[in-house]
């Protein structure tokens, strides 16, 4: 029955192209006000982003079992989304599935500003995921007064004890993995701050185009977006990171800017 | 001297009068006095010598019970001393402790399904039977499971007849579904007391209540949503109810009797699971001529929602169909079905008619052939339905084999007659093993 399973997959992997976006493509998600985190934040915002920019039709659901759900990834693990009978998790796994449909922006770039681009995607992702994490399971006051209660105010006690145990254990492994543990704050900010710079240096590029490549929007928009946009409004005990963030004008009006086109959520202060 | 044997029938030991002076129990060091002190109480009241005989065999026996001692041997003397009576006899039990830390590995039955079982058992931790001990199984629907278990029997109050025990465990044991593509691991800890009740009827009782962490995840990717909906960890907190009324005569090829068994949950004390559910197992056995049994099994159960539930726990659901609920149909396969995939259903019943027969020629394989039985059945049933419309049956005949005084093997020989269009059936031969059939 297994290699059936598989065989089935296969052929309808070879369909996919195929088959039109379904008009019940769901994304699943925390909820929004209790239990989601920083960098899980970071990444559904950035898929929605994502997936506005291709005008692309999908529903959202809250659940508390999102992340148990999800058939995994490498970081956060949300969000995933279900497009008929496929399940993929993550930024790049979602929007590499959306181009294998032959909807997604960027097809207008050619493969050197698509390899530019998906070098900044890669960089962007990597850097500020690590340092949400960081600042959500590293620091202790950021840990105790926010992490531990949001992700653990689903479950009953003693299961959010347990709960919580066993993520920040998972957070501060995957640190490790990419080297980030025994970094101490400053570093930290240090390496944003780098990457905001590069950021804005591609934005000052073109200074009369309000999108990193060009006037038509690409996946470095989406999830740039969708990191300095959460890190920018949501309101920490530690606030080194929108601080840093906040130093460069540029991707602050980039925000507003996006803000303002696509969700209208209006939380940034001038 | 050693117990004296009844050399003729000559001598009438009920008429040979005979008084209890002193009872001793050696072999006594970490067990407390007070445990065994009822030992003595039969042996007291003894007034002639057969009565004294039978007493010193029931004490003996009651020894063994108390789960101290790993053997106990009985000697009777005549009393000496200064306020020995004429007709006075002092009896001494002496007993061998277990020794302090014992172990055991082996296999066990379940239903439809073998296992490896290792147990480290240290017994009399506390001197009144108390046992603490670690077991560990290994099987091939449930992994690595693992459980800590204090014991305390209270053999020795007031309440001896009724035989009631305690128990407290701690316990991590992962249930795999296969056929749903799911397990989950349940992590938490368990508190039971068991005890019988003589009131008219011997009933065995037993209430427990479970708080545990249970956490779905799913065994392979391609799994339907619906499954997949319900991924993740959950605190369940339960109180369960058993009752049990069995006065057949053997466990495995009875041939009178009756056996009732109830198994009632109520969970929602708390965590964030809620429902309840209901087994019911009963089996009535006829004697008929010529070694032949006719028997009579049922079986239903029920999930329900409470008024706490969100939605009720899928590995909570009952799977109708195998080779020890419906013979004929592969296990979980009659009833419902998501994306082609078998889950369990809400309510099941299932029933069958057996007629036992020994095998033709028993007289000439005589110890043998005790071992073995052919039955020829008919078993029907459904799922999320109480009606006879729609129903799945199957008949058959097969050949049982008894394993231990426990559990029994069987291979059936099935032709389905009723399913359903998503059933999956086994035309033709079936093998089960387990200790509880319908």
């Amino acid at each position: 029955m297994q290699t059936s399973q598989y065989l089935n997959q296969l052929h309808t992997a070879d369909k996919l192209s195929e088959e039109p976006w379904p008009e019940d493509a769901t994304l699943y998600q925390p909820f929004e006000a209790e239990q989601i985190l920083l960098p899980e934040s970071a990444s559904c915002l950035a898929v929605k982003a994502y997936l506005k920019m291709c005008n692309l039709p999908f529903g959202i659901r809250t659940c508390a079992n999102a992340e148990h759900m999800s058939p995994g990834g490498r970081m956060t693990k949300l969000p995933f989304i279900r497009a008929g009978a496929f399940l993929f998790a993550e930024f790049e796994p979602i929007v590499n599935f959306v181009e294998q449909k032959d909807m997604a922006i960027g097809s207008w770039q050619d493969e050197d500003e698509k390899a530019d681009m998906r070098t900044y995607v890669s960089l962007v992702e990597n850097i500020f995921t690590m340092a949400e994490l960081y600042v959500s399971f590293k620091n202790e006051r950021v840990y105790k007064e926010v992490t531990a209660p949001r992700n653990g105010a689903v479950y009953p006690w003693p299961l959010n004890v347990i709960q919580n145990y066993s993520k920040r254990r998972n957070a501060l492994r995957q640190l490790k993995v990419y080297q980030w543990h025994d970094l101490d704050i400053d570093q930290v900010i240090d390496k944003v701050a780098k990457c905001c710079e590069t950021l804005e240096y591609k934005l000052k590029e073109s200074p009369d185009t309000p999108f990193f490549f060009g006037d038509q929007p690409c996946e470095l928009d989406a999830i740039a977006f969708g990191h300095l946009f959460t890190i920018l409004t949501t309101r920490l005990p530690n606030m080194a990171l929108a601080q840093t963030v906040q130093k460069f004008g540029h991707l602050v009006s980039f925000c507003r800017f996006i803000d303002e086109k696509y969700f209208q959520m209006r939380c940034l202060q001038e | 001297m050693s117990t004296p044997k009844d050399p003729n029938s000559k001598y009438d030991l009920s008429k040979i009068s005979a008084r209890v002076d002193k009872v001793n129990v050696s072999g006594l060091q970490r067990t407390h006095d007070d445990y065994v002190m009822r030992a003595a109480d039969g042996l007291f009241k003894a007034s002639n010598f057969q009565e004294m005989m039978l007493e010193a065999m029931a004490a003996k026996s009651y020894l063994h019970e108390l789960g101290i001692f790993k053997d106990v041997s009985v000697h009777i003397d005549i009393s000496r001393g200064a306020d020995a009576t004429p007709q006075g006899y002092e009896v001494t039990l002496k007993g061998k402790e277990f020794t302090r830390i014992m172990g055991s590995a082996g296999t066990e039955i379940g239903q439809n399904e073998g296992s490896l079982r290792t147990e480290l058992t240290i017994p009399n931790i506390l001197g009144r039977g108390e046992s603490i001990s670690l077991q560990g199984s290994y099987s091939s629907t449930r992994a690595n499971d693992l459980q800590l278990k204090f014991w305390k029997p209270f053999f020795h109050t007031r309440f001896r007849e009724n035989r009631p025990e305690a128990s407290f465990s701690l316990f991590r044991q992962t249930d795999r579904y296969d056929i749903s593509s799911f397990q989950t691991t349940n992590l938490g800890y368990l508190l039971d007391f068991s005890a019988h009740t003589m009131l008219g009827v011997d009933l065995t009782h037993s209430l427990q209540y479970e708080n545990s962490i249970r956490d779905l995840s799913l065994l392979n990717k391609s799994v339907p949503f619906g499954i997949r909906d319900h991924c993740g960890p959950k605190l369940a907190s339960l109180v369960r109810y058993s009752l049990i009324f069995d006065n057949r005569d053997a466990s495995v090829f009875p041939t009178r009797g009756l056996l009732l068994k109830s198994v009632n949950e109520y969970c929602g004390l708390g965590g964030n699971v809620a429902y309840t559910s209901s087994t019911a197992h009963g089996e009535v056995n006829v004697p008929l001529f010529a070694g032949l049994v006719a028997q009579f099994c049922g079986r239903v159960g029920v999930v329900k929602e409470t008024k706490k539930t969100t939605v009720l726990p899928i590995s909570n659901l009952f799977y109708c169909g195998g080779p020890l609920t419906l013979r004929g149909f592969k296990y979980g396969s009659a009833g419902p079905v998501i994306d082609g995939t078998p889950i369990g259903a809400q309510t099941f019943w299932c029933t069958g008619a057996h007629l036992w027969t020994p095998l033709p020629f028993a007289g000439v394989f005589k110890g043998l052939a005790s071992h073995f039985r052919m039955h020829f059945f008919y078993n029907m049933g459904n799922s999320n339905s109480f009606s006879m419309e729609n129903m799945r049956s199957a008949y058959g005949i097969g050949l049982a084999v008894k394993l231990a005084e426990r559990a029994r093997i069987e291979l059936n020989y099935c032709v389905p007659l009723q399913k359903q269009a998503t059933d999956k059936v086994t035309n033709g031969f079936q093998f089960g093993i387990g200790y509880e059939f319908v």
